[in-house]
C-alpha cells in the first residue's frame, strides 16, 4: 500500500470539483456540468501545485475567482467554494448567497468547520432568505499543501518563532500547537490510516503528539468516524509510523549551505510552491518535468554536465530530422529514397511538437543552472559549503579557514549561517575563537542577534550539541585517535570517496525508528497509539515499519527531504518515507527567524530570561 | 481514500434551530425545511441549454467513434467503402458540432431576456457583466476542447489506416518482382530444351514476343502500383499537413485579432494621454493666473481699507 499523498489529495480535489458525486467514468452530460470555483488565498496555494488550469476545465470549471474580489452575478451556474472555515469567509458566503450571485452553492471547507460558525452561517442565510441556495456543506480535510509525491507543508509561517518566543504566553503557544495538530489531522484523514506516533521527549513535539493522539482517539470513538474502511488494518505491521520532531533537534540542517540541484534551486533562487521566477519569467518545476525528476538530487557540477549532454543529444536529433527530410536541399530521384523520404517526413512532422517540448525544458534548466552558477560565483558559495561540510564531518574547525571565509565574499546571511553552523558543529568552543568570529562578523557589519541567540541556547541546552555528536564518521574518529592529525587529512579524503558518509541526525533517528532498534538516541522516545485503549500501559511495536511519515515542527527544507528519500531507498527492503513540515524555509529565512528571536530576547542579554520549558 | 464529511445535515439542523429561535411560525418552518430538502429545478438560460445540447451531441459522436472503432481499424472486418462511409459521417458530424460551437460563441453576451435588438441594448449589455461573458467563453472553450480530443482520437485511427494501406501495397511489389523472375527462369529453361528446328525458331520468335509483352505489362503494373502507393502517401501527408495548417490558421487569426485589439488600445491610450496633457496645461495656466491675480486683489483690499 504505497501512500502517495499527492495522489490522494488530487483524487479528493477532483471529487470535490465534481460536486462530491462519485466520479462516474464516461460521465453523462448532466445539467450541472459547468461550474465556477471560488477560492481563498490559502486554498489557492493548496491547489496551485496540484492542478493546472487546463485540468480544471476538464472537470467543467469555467472560471475561478478569489473570494475577496467583487464578483458579478452569473445566473444558473452552481458555484463550488473551497475556503478555510473562518468567520470572514462565512460572512462573505452569506453576502454572496443573499445577493444570489450564483444559482446554487456547494461549500467545501478545507478543515472541519466548528459548530458556532455553522450556526452563524445558518442564521445569516435565514436572514437573507437564501437557505435553499446552499445545497451542500462539506468538510474536506485538505488543509495542507502537497509539493511532491512524498512531501507536504502546512503553510503555517513563523511557527518556530511562535514556539520559542521567550515572551510568548501559554495561550499563544496552545493556539500554534492546535493549528499544527489540525493540519496533521487533515493529512492523516487524507491518507486514510491511523499511524503510530513517535516523538522525542519534551518540547513542542511531545505536545503536538499527545494532542494529536487525543484528537484521533476522540474521533475514532465517534460513530461516523472516517477510518471505518481501514478498520481491518489493525496490526502495526501495516500502519505507518508518524515521527514528529522539533526544529531544535537539529538546527544545522536548516542552516547549512546545500550542493544538490533541488535544494539549491529552492535556497538560492527562491522556489515557492514549485515555481521559480528567473529573469522575469516563471518556470514550473514538478513531476511532469523528467529532467527535474531525474536530477534533483545530483550535485551541482553533475547537473551542468547532464544539461550539456541533453543539449548535445537534442542537437543531434534535430540534425537527423533535417537530414532525413532533405531540408538541406539535396535532391535525389532514387525511388527507394523518395519512399523513405515521405515516411521520414511524416515522422518528422509528428515528432516536432515533442522536440519543441524538449527544447523548452533544456532551455529552462540551462537558464536555472546559469543563474545558480552566477550566484555561486558572486557569493563564493562553494567555499561556505566546503567549510560547513568539513566542520560537521570532523567536529573541529580550521580556524583560519573559517575566519578567511567570513571575511571573504558572500552575503550577510551566508556568513551568519556558517558562523552558527560552527557554533553547533564544534563541541567545545573556546571563548577566544568565538570572540574572533564575532569580531569578524561585526567588521562585516552583520547583525549579531541570531548568533548570540544560538550561543545562549547552546549554553542552556545540551541537546543541540548532542545531536551533532554522532555526525562524525567513525573511521575518522579512530584514525585521529591513533595517528593524530597527519592521517586525518588522508582519511578525510577517503571519507569523501565513501559516498557522503555524513548523515543528518533526523535521518539516523528515523532509521532507528523504522528498524525498531533501540539505539542510544531513540530510547527516550515516546510512543502513542490512538487505536489502543488508554488503559493498556505499554505500546508494543511489533517488527519494523514499512512506511514512515516524518514531520518537522518549525520549518524544513529540501535537503532533509532528499536525505530521507535516500534513506528510504537504501534500506532493505525499500521503505516509503514521507516528509512534512509546518513551512518550507530557506537558510536565509530561518536566520531571519533566529534573529527575530534574538531581538526578542534582548540580544542574548544576560538578564536570564530563560525560555519557558517547552 | 481521503474522506470528506458531509455536514449538510448539521447545517439543516442549525437552520431549523435558528428559525425556531427567530420565532418563525409553523407553516413557514415546514415550507423552509421542505425547500431545503428538495432543491428547486434549475432554470436554464437559452445559452446554457444550447451548450448542454452541443455537449450531448459531442458525446454521441464520441460513443459512435468508439463503437465503430473495431470495425474501422481491424483490417478484415469491413470493406474500404464501409470505412469511407464512416469517415464521411464522422466528418459531417464534426462539422455540425463546430457550427453549433461557433453559433454559441457569437451569442455570447447578447441579451437573452428581452427580444430587443439594436446597438443601444448591445451597448448596455457589453458593460453589464464581464464575469458572465467570461463564464460563457469558458463554456465554449470546454466544448471545443472536448470536440478537439474526439477528433484527435479519430485522426489516430485514420493515420493507422493509411499506414496499413501503404504496407499492403509494399509486399505486392516484391511479390510481383519475384514472380516475374520465376517466369523468366522457367522460360529460359524451357528454351534450352527446345529442339532447334525452323518451326521452333518461329515458336521462339513468338515466345520472345510474348515474353517481351509480359515484361512490359509487369513493368506497367509495377509502375501503376508504385503510383498508387505514392498517391496514398501523398493523401496521408496532405491530410497531416491540412490539420496542422488549419490549426495554425486558427492561431494566426487569433493573433491577428489580438494585434488589432492591441493597436486599438494603443491608439485609444494615445488619445487619452493627449487629452490629459491638454487638461494639465489648461489647469496649469488657470492656476498661475489665479495665483497672479490674487496678490493684487489682496493689495487692493489692503489699500482700500
Amino acid at each position: 500500500m504505497a501512500l502517495s499523498i499527492r495522489q490522494r489529495q488530487t483524487d479528493a480535489v477532483v471529487k470535490m470539483l465534481n460536486l462530491n458525486i462519485s466520479v462516474v467514468s464516461g460521465g453523462t452530460a448532466d445539467e450541472e456540468v459547468y461550474k465556477v470555483l471560488i477560492l481563498d488565498r490559502f486554498c489557492r496555494d493548496i491547489l496551485s501545485p496540484l492542478i493546472r488550469v487546463n485540468d480544471l476545465r476538464k472537470h467543467g470549471v469555467t472560471l475561478f475567482f478569489t473570494i475577496d474580489k467583487e464578483r458579478q452575478v452569473i445566473p444558473d451556474v452552481p458555484a463550488v467554494y473551497f475556503v478555510q472555515p473562518t468567520a470572514a469567509n462565512v460572512e462573505r458566503i452569506i453576502r454572496d448567497a443573499s445577493k444570489g450571485v450564483y444559482e446554487t452553492f456547494h461549500l467545501n471547507f478545507s478543515s472541519s468547520i466548528p459548530r458556532s460558525l455553522l450556526e452563524n452561517l445558518a442564521a445569516g442565510s435565514l436572514k437573507g432568505d437564501c437557505t435553499q441556495r446552499i445545497s451542500k456543506v462539506f468538510d474536506q480535510y485538505l488543509e495542507f499543501i502537497t509539493l511532491e509525491h512524498g512531501m507536504f507543508s502546512l503553510g503555517q509561517p513563523l511557527t518556530y518563532v511562535q514556539l520559542n518566543d521567550p515572551h510568548a504566553e501559554d495561550k499563544d503557544v496552545e493556539m500554534t500547537v492546535e493549528s499544527i495538530v489540525n493540519g496533521l489531522f487533515c493529512v492523516i484523514v487524507t491518507l486514510g490510516v491511523v499511524p503510530i506516533i513517535c516523538c522525542p521527549k519534551g518540547g513542542p513535539a511531545e505536545m503536538v503528539a499527545s494532542q494529536l493522539d487525543s484528537r484521533l482517539r476522540s474521533h475514532l470513538n465517534e460513530r461516523n468516524n472516517l477510518f471505518m474502511e481501514a478498520g481491518h488494518l489493525g496490526s502495526s505491521f501495516q500502519r505507518p509510523v508518524l515521527c514528529i520532531f522539533d526544529r531544535n533537534f537539529e538546527l544545522t540542517a536548516a542552516l547549512q549551505h546545500v550542493w544538490s540541484y533541488r535544494p539549491m534551486v529552492h535556497d538560492i533562487l527562491g522556489m515557492k510552491l514549485n515555481r521559480v521566477v528567473q529573469g522575469g519569467k516563471p518556470y514550473e518545476l514538478d513531476d511532469s518535468d523528467p529532467f527535474w525528476v531525474a536530477n534533483s538530487s545530483a550535485p551541482f557540477p553533475k547537473v551542468a554536465e547532464v544539461v550539456e549532454l541533453e543539449l548535445k543529444k537534442y542537437k543531434q536529433d534535430i540534425e537527423a530530422v533535417n537530414r532525413k527530410t532533405g531540408a538541406k536541399g539535396e535532391m535525389s530521384f532514387d525511388e527507394q529514397e523518395l519512399l523513405g523520404n515521405t515516411k521520414h517526413l511524416m515522422n518528422a512532422v509528428n515528432s516536432l511538437p515533442e522536440l519543441t517540448e524538449r527544447k523548452k525544458m533544456i532551455d529552462k534548466h540551462t537558464n536555472l543552472a546559469t543563474a545558480l552558477l552566477g550566484e555561486i560565483k558572486s557569493r563564493s558559495l562553494d567555499g561556505f559549503y566546503n567549510i560547513e561540510d568539513d566542520m560537521l564531518g570532523r567536529g573541529s574547525v580550521d580556524k583560519n579557514a573559517l575566519l578567511s571565509v567570513l571575511k571573504g565574499k558572500g552575503t550577510k546571511e551566508d556568513k551568519l549561517r556558517t558562523a552558527i553552523v560552527y557554533l553547533l558543529a564544534v563541541e567545545t568552543t573556546p571563548a577566544t575563537e568565538v570572540e574572533a568570529i564575532e569580531g569578524a562578523l561585526r567588521e562585516a557589519d552583520i547583525g549579531l542577534s541570531s548568533f548570540l541567540y544560538v550561543k545562549k541556547m547552546k549554553s542552556l541546552n545540551s541537546t543541540f550539541a548532542a545531536a551533532t555528536a554522532g555526525n562524525r564518521n567513525n573511521l575518522v574518529d579512530w584514525a585521529e585517535k591513533l595517528y593524530g592529525q597527519s592521517l586525518s587529512a588522508v582519511t578525510a579524503g577517503v571519507k569523501s570517496l565513501l559516498s557522503g558518509g555524513r548523515q543528518l541526525a533526523v535521518t539516523r533517528a528515523v532509521e532507528a525508528l523504522l528498524e525498531a532498534r533501540a539505539g542510544p538516541e531513540t530510547e527516550a522516545y515516546l510512543t502513542f497509539d490512538p487505536r489502543v485503549p488508554k488503559s493498556s500501559s505499554k505500546v508494543h511495536i511489533q517488527g519494523s515499519f514499512k512506511e514512515a511519515i516524518v514531520f518537522m515542527i518549525g520549518g524544513g527544507n529540501y535537503n532533509e527531504f532528499l536525505s530521507l528519500q535516500e534513506l528510504g531507498q537504501r534500506l532493505q527492503p525499500a521503505r516509503n518515507i514521507m516528509y512534512g513540515t509546518t513551512e518550507v524555509l530557506s537558510g536565509k529565512e530561518f536566520v531571519e527567524q533566529l534573529s527575530t528571536l534574538g531581538t526578542k530576547m534582548g540580544l542574548g542579554g544576560s538578564q536570564g530570561v530563560i525560555a519557558p520549558a517547552m | 481514500m481521503g474522506y470528506a464529511r458531509d455536514r449538510t445535515q448539521d447545517f439543516r439542523e442549525c437552520v431549523r434551530a435558528a428559525a425556531i429561535k427567530q420565532g418563525m411560525d409553523q407553516a413557514n418552518l415546514t415550507k423552509l425545511l421542505s425547500s431545503l430538502m428538495m432543491p428547486k429545478a434549475l432554470q436554464k438560460s437559452s445559452f446554457l441549454s444550447a451548450a448542454t445540447e452541443t455537449m450531448k451531441s459531442i458525446n454521441t459522436l464520441q460513443s459512435f467513434v468508439l463503437a465503430r472503432r473495431k470495425d474501422y481499424t481491424d483490417r478484415h472486418r469491413s470493406t474500404e467503402q464501409d470505412r469511407d462511409n464512416i469517415e464521411h459521417e464522422v466528418g459531417l458530424f464534426v462539422k455540425t458540432c463546430r457550427e453549433r460551437i461557433d453559433f454559441l460563441k457569437n451569442t455570447i453576451g447578447k441579451d437573452e431576456s428581452g427580444g430587443q435588438t439594436g446597438w443601444i441594448s448591445g451597448l448596455i449589455c457589453s458593460s453589464h457583466n464581464a464575469d458572465l461573458v467570461a463564464h460563457q467563453h469558458g463554456v465554449v472553450l470546454i466544448l471545443s476542447e472536448h470536440l478537439h480530443s474526439v477528433t484527435k482520437t479519430f485522426d489516430h485511427f485514420r493515420a493507422a489506416r493509411f499506414q496499413e494501406a501503404i504496407e499492403k501495397s509494399m509486399p505486392r511489389l516484391r511479390k510481383g518482382a519475384s514472380s516475374t523472375k520465376n517466369m523468366k527462369d522457367y522460360n529460359y529453361e524451357m528454351n534450352q530444351h527446345e529442339t532447334m528446328e525452323i518451326q521452333e525458331l518461329k515458336q521462339d520468335q513468338l515466345e520472345e514476343e510474348t515474353r517481351a509483352l509480359q515484361v512490359e505489362l509487369t513493368n506497367l503494373m509495377d509502375a501503376a502500383q508504385e503510383t498508387e502507393r505514392k498517391m496514398i502517401e501523398m493523401s496521408a501527408l496532405n491530410h497531416l499537413f491540412s490539420t496542422h495548417v488549419m490549426h495554425q490558421a486558427q492561431q494566426i487569426e487569433m493573433l491577428y485579432q489580438q494585434a488589432l485589439d492591441a493597436t486599438e488600445n494603443v491608439v485609444k491610450g494615445n488619445k487619452e494621454i493627449r487629452k490629459a496633457i491638454e487638461r494639465s496645461k489648461s489647469s496649469r495656466t488657470f492656476l498661475l493666473l489665479f495665483l497672479f491675480v490674487l496678490p493684487f486683489a489682496l493689495l487692493f483690499l489692503h489699500w482700500y481699507n
